[in-house]
């Protein structure tokens, strides 16, 4: 496609260790080029919130049919780990915060510096998060190991719901907490991990000098994307660990 | 339709941004990122401090109240949008807007179902012309 | 269609080669799969969304002919049900959602507004292979046990139910995904690519309608998103949200199942909306009667959309207060919908009108729609809905408005962009032939199920009582002829591009931009950046010169 050459905008780089930025050939200028991705992704933000949304609607919808339960649920987590863990991805969002601006004033190493903290911190909260779900499995209020195993229609028992301490022996449908409780954490647990990823794609490439005060949009949209993460995690929080 | 161009408050490190910030960016400045970790990580102690009490019902509305002054923060400051255009900020805050509707419906569903039983009665006699099933002492069919 | 030769046209010397557009401009498989133009994605949709109509198509016939005889020609009642949910998921999910946004919308939008592409072509892209992974997915579902809850998959029974329902909501989900990503694209496209002078108020119709769509697409997406999500993880490890045995709350599904699938059904009919916006006034050489009312007509539709959901689930056990809301604010939804079916008839009204095959198509959606609208507003009474939920009453409305309306104004658009898309016309007198025998057959197979539903006759059933006979046997004979009319529309659509009889180079005197770039258009759809100064539909700027000419 040869018409593209003469269209090409080019910003330049600003300094040795950075390298020029080709805007894409279907925008007239670089401004258009970073609104329009900017646009894009808080459109994909808003996709995310409703995502989550509706698990969210399935907590309070039961949290009012069954209040017992939850109050006793709650009970069996460890407020601890949770504060723990809202504190380390508020610290990573931070981080977060610092990287991009760095990326925005061209300051190299410190980019390089905040995204692997925030990286860390990924890592650190998957490490909290494994840490609460081995105590359920060891509890018995979710046996990873027979998650799949259904359940029995004649006692309405789950098979991965085993209580081998009956904390939830005079609540109806126990195991709908923590049923619940899994399923906002995993997916929120995937989104941490799918954010970590896409902070090492942006810390190789501002490691190449591909992002410069010219062009910081990726490294501000993965940006966007952790403070998302964080964000559920600060409703999540106070609804399973501390509400009840 | 000309979106807004912003001007540049470059803060903080004494960096050069002639030529290559398009002029459309707010930098924000590290005292600022630091203070509004303090405000969260504060936030986050009040939370737990509160959830120490029982308000009985007022636990969630609570609990959702200092969330959302976090949230709010994280929004505005982290994730820039107080500085953004109008557009974006309409787009993602629209989300929440339709949201509501979900949680508004549902639940308002589930609370007015006990409602229900006030407004459904049994007719005890059979009402003239109504179809009715006829009863067992009517002989054989 | 006149014989004059233009005095400059470079065209016509016999040893000129075609001009080069975005057809001819690159060759070769991986052309076309890795393409990043907009209107070669949009011809990809095409190809893919006709096939899934046809496949559509195909179960609809079945059913129909299973339903010649009250005990059931065809199928055991098992086979029955697998054989409407698969008609009912492969037209919503893979055709009538997609189409007409994946297809017109991609090529026409861009060039509507003067943007060399969509925002975010590669994003674009990836909507298409998504499209394509969920089709893929939905075949496999039926190779792996097919699926026979209905296309609504209603807990408890899509819950126990031994069939593939965990891949088929996979191939949702990405369906879903698909849906999302248009819609951002063509939102960011619409804020930023305008070219210069094009207000918002000089965006075309069709623009707005396929603007709207996408913020329904991106704002009631995700939470089909996360149901289908959760079904699937409700039958992998039993969270018990939605099945009573565990203490879970079936209507709830419905509710989130709902919030969705009521702003789809949105999403579906406003690019329609749309098209026909354009056509009433290109083919009566009329600008549109009521701008802007269309316009915010558009977004009134889109907003309400989401307030009205749980008309569908009247017999479904909600509480009453909220059945009397829902039921309250669907009415609000008429007025809109009503301001456009007036509209456009003004539009028509004393205008310049060609009857040609794209005009035919559209006024027969005007009659159509009216009976699916004003059939939905009966539907939305409480009281009556009652008594006509679940019967064939309910089943002829959606095909007025998803069948008689949508499809009808996919068709109207392909025709009355045919020549633009690909440079050659089709033969108009079979288009014309065409078109009658759809309008004849669609009202025979349909008329009848408003009748015999009010009459009782319930849905879905694979056997019924010797009453609704005739009712059943029209209905059926009507589908063979809608049938045979839209296999002549593919015939001669196909043969166009095989005879290629060259079209003009502005075949029907549009004024748009995408009437304006050359026929058919080049890779960056504009030799120069154009600059809009007109007003939308000024038909004194017409070069009637380019409607003589061929492209």
């Amino acid at each position: 496609m040869s018409h593209d050459d003469h269209h090409a905008v080019v910003i330049p780089a600003p300094g040795s260790e950075f390298v020029p930025h080709t805007v894409a050939h279907h925008f007239s200028t670089p401004v258009q080029e970073f609104q329009a991705g900017k646009l894009g992704f808080w459109l994909f933000l808003a996709t995310e919130i409703l995502l989550f949304g509706g698990l969210f609607a399935a907590y309070f919808y039961f949290h009012e049919l069954f209040p017992q339960t939850f109050r006793v649920g709650g009970e069996q987590l460890d407020w601890r780990l949770g504060a723990l863990n809202t504190s380390v991805l508020l610290l990573s969002s931070w981080t977060m915060a610092m990287g991009v601006r760095s990326a925005q004033t061209s300051q190299k190493t410190k980019t390089i510096v905040y995204l692997i903290l925030t990286v860390l911190g990924a890592v650190g909260f998957m490490v909290i998060k494994f840490i609460e779900y081995r105590a359920k499995n060891e509890h018995g209020l979710i046996c990873f190991g027979h998650l799949f195993d259904g359940y029995d229609m004649a006692s309405g028992q789950v098979s991965w719901f085993k209580d081998y301490h009956g904390v939830m022996a005079n609540v109806p449908h126990g195991h709908m907490f923590f049923a619940i409780y899994l399923t906002m954490t995993a997916i929120h647990g995937l989104h941490v991990i799918i954010g970590a990823i896409a902070i090492l794609y942006v810390l190789r490439g501002t490691a190449m000098g591909r992002y410069h005060a010219g062009y910081y949009l990726p490294v501000d949209l993965v940006g966007l994307y952790w403070h998302l993460v964080d964000l559920i995690w600060i409703f999540l929080f106070p609804l399973l660990y501390l509400v009840p | 339709m000309s979106d807004k161009t912003q001007s540049d408050h470059a803060q903080g490190d004494g960096h050069a941004h002639g030529e290559l910030d398009m002029g459309h960016t707010h930098v924000s400045s590290s005292a600022m990122f630091m203070t509004v970790l303090i405000a969260l990580l504060f936030l986050t102690f009040i939370t737990v401090a509160v959830a120490q009490f029982d308000f009985g019902s007022a636990n969630m509305l609570i609990a959702m109240g200092i969330a959302s002054v976090k949230a709010s923060l994280v929004i505005a400051f982290f994730m820039h949008l107080k500085w953004d255009t109008a557009v974006n900020k309409l787009m993602f805050l629209s989300s929440f807007l339709f949201l509501s509707l979900l949680f508004i419906f549902t639940l308002a569903d589930q609370f007015t179902r006990r409602l229900d039983h006030e407004l459904h009665t049994t007719p005890s006699e059979p009402v003239d012309g109504a179809w009715v099933q006829p009863a067992k002492s009517d002989g054989p069919h | 269609m006149t014989t004059n030769t233009p005095a400059i046209d470079v065209q016509k010397s016999p040893a000129a080669a075609p001009r080069e557009n975005y057809l001819n401009c690159s060759k070769g498989f991986k052309s076309w799969a890795l393409t990043l133009d907009h209107k070669r994605i949009g011809l990809m949709y095409l190809v893919g969304v006709s096939i899934a109509f046809l496949a559509g198509g195909l179960f609809a016939l079945l059913v129909r002919l299973h339903l010649w005889e009250p005990e059931g020609m065809l199928f055991t009642n098992i086979e029955y049900n697998q054989i409407f949910t698969l008609h009912g998921a492969f037209m919503v999910f893979l055709f009538v959602i997609p189409a007409i946004p994946g297809s017109l919308g991609n090529v026409v939008m861009p060039l509507m507004v003067g943007a060399k592409d969509v925002a975010l072509p590669k994003l674009n892209l990836l909507s298409f292979y998504l499209w394509l992974a969920g089709a893929v997915l939905a075949v496999l579902a039926i190779v792996l046990g097919g699926f026979d809850t209905g296309w609504t998959f209603y807990a408890p029974y899509s819950l126990y139910t031994d069939r593939a329902i965990v891949t088929i909501g996979m191939a949702i989900f990405i369906l879903g995904f698909s849906s999302i990503f248009t819609g951002l694209n063509f939102i960011v496209t619409v804020h930023k690519l305008r070219a210069p002078g094009m207000t918002w108020f000089r965006m075309p119709l069709f623009v707005w309608a396929i603007y709207a769509t996408a913020i329904l697409q991106v704002l009631a997406t995700p939470v089909l998103g996360i149901t289908v999500l959760l079904v699937a993880f409700e039958r992998l490890y039993n969270i018990g949200i939605f099945d009573p045995r565990l203490g879970g709350d079936p209507v709830l599904f419905e509710h989130f199942f709902w919030f969705y699938s009521h702003p789809a059904v949105y999403i579906m009919v406003l690019p329609a909306f749309g098209i026909i916006s354009e056509l009433v006034s290109v083919h009566s050489r009329k600008p549109l009667f009521g701008y802007k009312l269309i316009a915010f007509s558009s977004i009134a539709i889109a907003v309400i959309s989401f307030l009205v959901w749980g008309h569908h689930m009247f017999t479904s056990g909600q509480s009453t207060y909220a059945m009397f809301a829902f039921s309250f604010l669907t009415f609000f939804v008429a007025i809109p919908t009503a301001i456009k079916e007036f509209s456009w008839v003004a539009t028509v009204w004393k205008g310049s009108v060609a009857l040609n095959s794209p005009m035919l198509y559209t006024l027969a959606f005007l009659i159509i729609f009216a009976i699916g609208g004003l059939t939905g507003v009966i539907l939305g009474a409480l009281n009556v809905d009652l008594h006509l939920h679940d019967t064939y009453f309910v089943v002829a409305h959606f095909h007025y408005v998803m069948m008689g309306s949508i499809a009808l104004a996919f068709f109207a658009g392909l025709h009355h962009w045919w020549p633009k898309m690909f440079g050659v016309m089709y033969n108009e007198l079979q288009a014309k032939i065409a078109c009658a025998t759809i309008f004849i057959g669609f009202n025979l197979t349909f008329l009848p199920q408003f009748v015999m539903g009010s009459r009782g006759m319930p849905r879905r059933y694979a056997t019924y009582v010797p009453e609704y006979v005739p009712y059943h046997q029209a209905s059926t004979i009507g589908a063979v002829i809608l049938g045979a009319g839209v296999a002549l529309m593919v015939f001669y659509l196909l043969a166009s591009l095989l005879i290629r009889k060259k079209a003009k180079e502005n075949q029907w005197g549009g004024v748009t931009l995408d009437w304006i770039a050359p026929t058919p258009p080049p890779h960056l759809n504009f030799d120069e950046e154009p600059k809009v100064v007109h007003e939308v539909y000024d038909y004194s700027t017409l070069d009637y010169d380019s409607m003589q000419r061929d492209c």
